[in-house]
């Protein structure tokens, strides 16, 4: 039998995902992180009278953290699967990604297991996020 | 390639069954509820469970380590860790197996084929356990990977069976050593698509080698495609080789409570058909029986470079004599 013909049988008795709902759920939680964090910003300029970077910090080291605790005590696994990319693509995909990598291979020891494996996952977004950050001051650079 | 025994029966075994995130709707000899069992690391863990269920079975049979021939037995690890950590606690000689989640009707079948040549006691044992095989095939453990519908849940726990060639009511007959079948299906997450078309070859050489017909079975049992995998072989054996008939259970698909399915596709893992064939399916009336173990032969590089999963299929036929 050809593979195309399998798949074809493959698709009639597999339950397929639904897409909309999933995209709907993370569109949702992606965009109820940006509006809390918009409002902790909000709070920090206003009332603590922080300059506007320093705020965008704060905000940075609180998500990292909660993730990673929430990571550390194995609840924020089972976020994650139902809420799906709206808590994968904000920096709290980022943090729970490495935490989780950390803790899997935590009984090898701290250089062999923690330190060569913590980026497995993460690697790839700071080596990308980096060269990317590079051509676009490039970008800037040029056309300013 | 068909093997008939002649006098090749399992005498008793031992389930044990780890921690497992759903709930499990069968009876077994032991549980162990923690995913470490007090050991530092979790592949060591696994190979706990095996010591557990080999001394278990010997206890059953009041025999001691020296009465044992042959320890065969096999794992999801790399390089067979469990298995080779288990085996370094007994003075048996041992063979190390990999066939995926077939490893238990391949250690069966090498079981079988030597106590027909006259060897006494061997024990074959296998185990998984659910944390080793999302580290070393998924993702960390405690990553929120996104979990399909038609993913399967590695179970957790190990089960050893003694093999011997005095008569019992449990007789291995024959077996069928699988080809490695590729037919270019590349989807990891769907481990039930992937190893169908080799558990149907296997399937169909078993019946055409003894000359059987499918009906000759009571009960075809295979071993975890999940229940969406399992409806996948049955209109794949209708296409492909016109078998129609016969009475088809998956092990993965009733390891779990039903309520289960409508996250997953059921278990996985080596020790899930013998765990579903010793705790539920020899208590019940059933004759004749085809186990049909199956193994995806990937590992994680083969899938990052884009190749196809090789799937094998061993077929085991047990007659109970009641």
């Amino acid at each position: 039998m050809k593979l195309k013909e399998y798949q074809k049988i493959v698709n009639k008795n597999i339950k397929q995902e639904n897409k909309i709902f999933n995209a709907l759920i993370s569109f949702l939680i992606g965009g109820l992180i940006g509006l809390l964090g918009q409002v902790f910003v909000t709070i920090l300029e206003n009332k603590f009278y922080m300059p506007l970077s320093e705020c965008y910090m704060y905000l940075m080291i609180l998500l990292v953290t909660i993730s990673s605790v929430l990571t550390g005590l194995g609840i924020f696994d089972e976020i994650v699967s139902f809420c799906k990319c709206g808590l994968i693509i904000p920096t709290t995909g980022f943090a729970h990604s490495m935490t989780s990598a950390a803790m899997d291979n935590n009984e090898e020891g701290l250089i062999k297991g923690i330190g060569s494996n913590i980026f497995k996952l993460t690697g790839s977004i700071i080596l990308y996020g980096i060269t990317i950050a590079f051509f676009l001051a490039l970008l800037k650079g040029v056309i300013m | 390639m068909t093997l008939k025994f002649k006098k090749s029966y399992i005498k008793n075994y031992f389930t044990l069954l780890g921690r497992n995130e759903y709930n499990v709707n069968i009876k077994v000899d032991k549980k162990l509820e923690d995913y470490y069992n007090f050991e530092k690391s979790i592949e060591i863990a696994e190979a706990s469970f095996q010591i557990n269920s080999i001394k278990g079975v010997l206890k059953k049979e009041n025999l001691k380590e020296k009465d044992i021939n042959v320890l065969i037995g096999g794992d999801l690890q790399n390089q067979i860790l469990a298995s080779n950590f288990s085996a370094r606690k007994f003075s048996i000689p041992f063979l190390g197996l990999y066939s995926a989640c077939s490893t238990f009707t391949e250690s069966l079948l090498i079981g079988a084929m030597l106590t027909n040549m006259g060897v006494d006691n061997i024990i074959v044992t296998t185990s998984s356990h659910n944390l080793v095989s999302e580290k070393q095939f998924r993702f960390p453990i405690e990553y929120g990977s996104l979990k399909k519908k038609i993913n399967t849940f590695t179970s957790t726990g190990s089960v050893s069976a003694l093999l011997t060639n005095q008569k019992t009511n449990i007789k291995i007959e024959s077996a069928t050593i699988g080809n490695v079948i590729d037919i270019g299906y590349s989807d990891v997450n769907n481990m039930g698509a992937a190893m169908t078309p080799a558990a149907a070859k296997t399937i169909y050489d078993h019946l055409n080698d003894t000359n059987r017909s499918v009906d000759y079975y009571d009960l075809i049992l295979t071993g975890d495609l999940g229940i969406y995998g399992i409806n996948i072989l049955k209109d794949y054996l209708k296409k492909e080789y016109k078998i129609t008939k016969g009475n088809f259970i998956d092990a993965g698909s009733i390891l779990y409570d039903t309520n289960v399915t409508k996250k997953i596709a059921g278990g996985s893992g080596p020790t899930c058909l013998p765990l579903v064939l010793f705790s539920k399916i020899l208590k019940q009336n059933y004759k004749k029986i085809l186990l049909v173990g199956t193994g995806s032969l990937h590992s994680k590089l083969s899938a990052n470079i884009n190749e196809s999963i090789p799937a094998i299929s061993h077929a085991i036929s047990l007659e109970v004599i009641k």
